[in-house]
């Protein structure tokens, strides 16, 4: 299980990547993060809604209510150009501390 | 039996939704998606075997007691009731200031019941300075435009902003009413030495 603070700091850009893959709502963008993860990015369900506005607000997503086949009625997600800008940034510093990691593993390999 | 069942999932959702509905952080466009969300978690549970109450309990743990989701949903909800009681205590502060400032209009009046004697130093001094009444009202203002423009805020800030203002309205009319009684006190001992 993540820490509270790596998965608050994480929740954006997961949300973000997913929905490069296209347009999803909130139950099921939950499901992928957590298959993906195999369980172990494990989100407080609720509070992904609030972080999901809060995006919305930033313009970095913009939903649409629709009608599911199910007749259930839906929130979907979708990305918007300013979430691509913040998603490719994001990735710079994710893979800038995961590059790191991978060097200081590899010159320490005790550490793993 | 399936349909009592179904029916008493329906009733606990409704009742989960109400206690976090309560909430005036919790919009009522969140609660659809909440429900939709819990709806759809109980489904795939239920499509595993579990009872609807099983499948209830659980997803309603997976998405979060009320208690924890509500400072969430308070953190990116706009409170309208705190930008409209900044505007109201904004209104008030102004109308104060520029009561105190009608009130420095006095002593101007008094002038001429004092025979040619000039005002007293302090209350000259008030007048004087009366225009610098405007600067309170224009700070609180500025600081209003602050609090009506900010896109995110999780707490009540227009108590703190009512304390300030009443602290400076009444430190402002404390001096105002000296600067009016101290001509007063002029006058009077003037006419009774004359």
């Amino acid at each position: 299980m993540l820490s509270k603070e790596l998965v608050a700091a994480s929740t954006v850009p997961l949300v973000l990547s997913v929905l490069t893959g296209g347009e999803s709502y909130g139950y099921e963008l939950i499901q992928h993060v957590r298959e993906l993860s195999c369980g172990r990015i494990e989100w407080t369900e609720g509070m992904l809604y609030p972080v999901l506005h809060w995006m919305e607000d930033e313009g970095l997503i913009e939903s649409e209510w629709r009608e599911a086949e199910t007749g259930r009625k839906r929130k979907y997600y979708r990305l918007c150009k300013k979430g691509g800008k913040t998603l490719r940034e994001e990735k710079q510093k994710w893979m800038s501390v995961h590059e790191t990691f991978l060097k200081l593993w590899k010159t320490y390999p005790s550490s793993t | 039996m399936e349909n009592i069942s179904q029916f008493d999932l329906n009733a606990a959702l409704r009742l989960w939704l109400e206690q976090l509905g309560r909430s005036p952080q919790v919009k009522a466009e969140n609660l659809k998606e909440l429900e939709a969300h819990v709806s759809d978690s109980v489904m795939q549970l239920q499509s595993k075997g579990l009872s609807p109450e099983e499948s209830f309990l659980i997803a309603t743990r997976r998405a979060g007691s009320p208690a924890k989701l509500e400072p969430e949903f308070a953190k990116v909800n706009r409170n309208p009731l705190n930008k409209i009681l900044h505007g109201l205590i904004l209104i008030f502060f102004s109308f104060g200031c520029w009561f105190v400032w009608a009130m420095l209009h006095f002593p101007r009046m008094m002038e001429h019941a004092l025979h040619g004697k000039s005002l007293p130093a302090f209350t000259l001094l008030m007048v004087r300075c009366e225009l610098l009444l405007a600067v309170p009202p224009l700070l609180a203002a500025g600081y209003c435009l602050f609090v009506w423009t900010r896109k995110y805020s999780s707490r009540n800030s227009w108590m703190g902003f009512f304390a300030t203002t009443i602290a400076v309205l009444f430190i402002l009319t404390l001096l105002a009413l000296v600067a009016i009684l101290l001509p007063i006190m002029t006058f009077m001992s003037y006419s009774a030495s004359k």
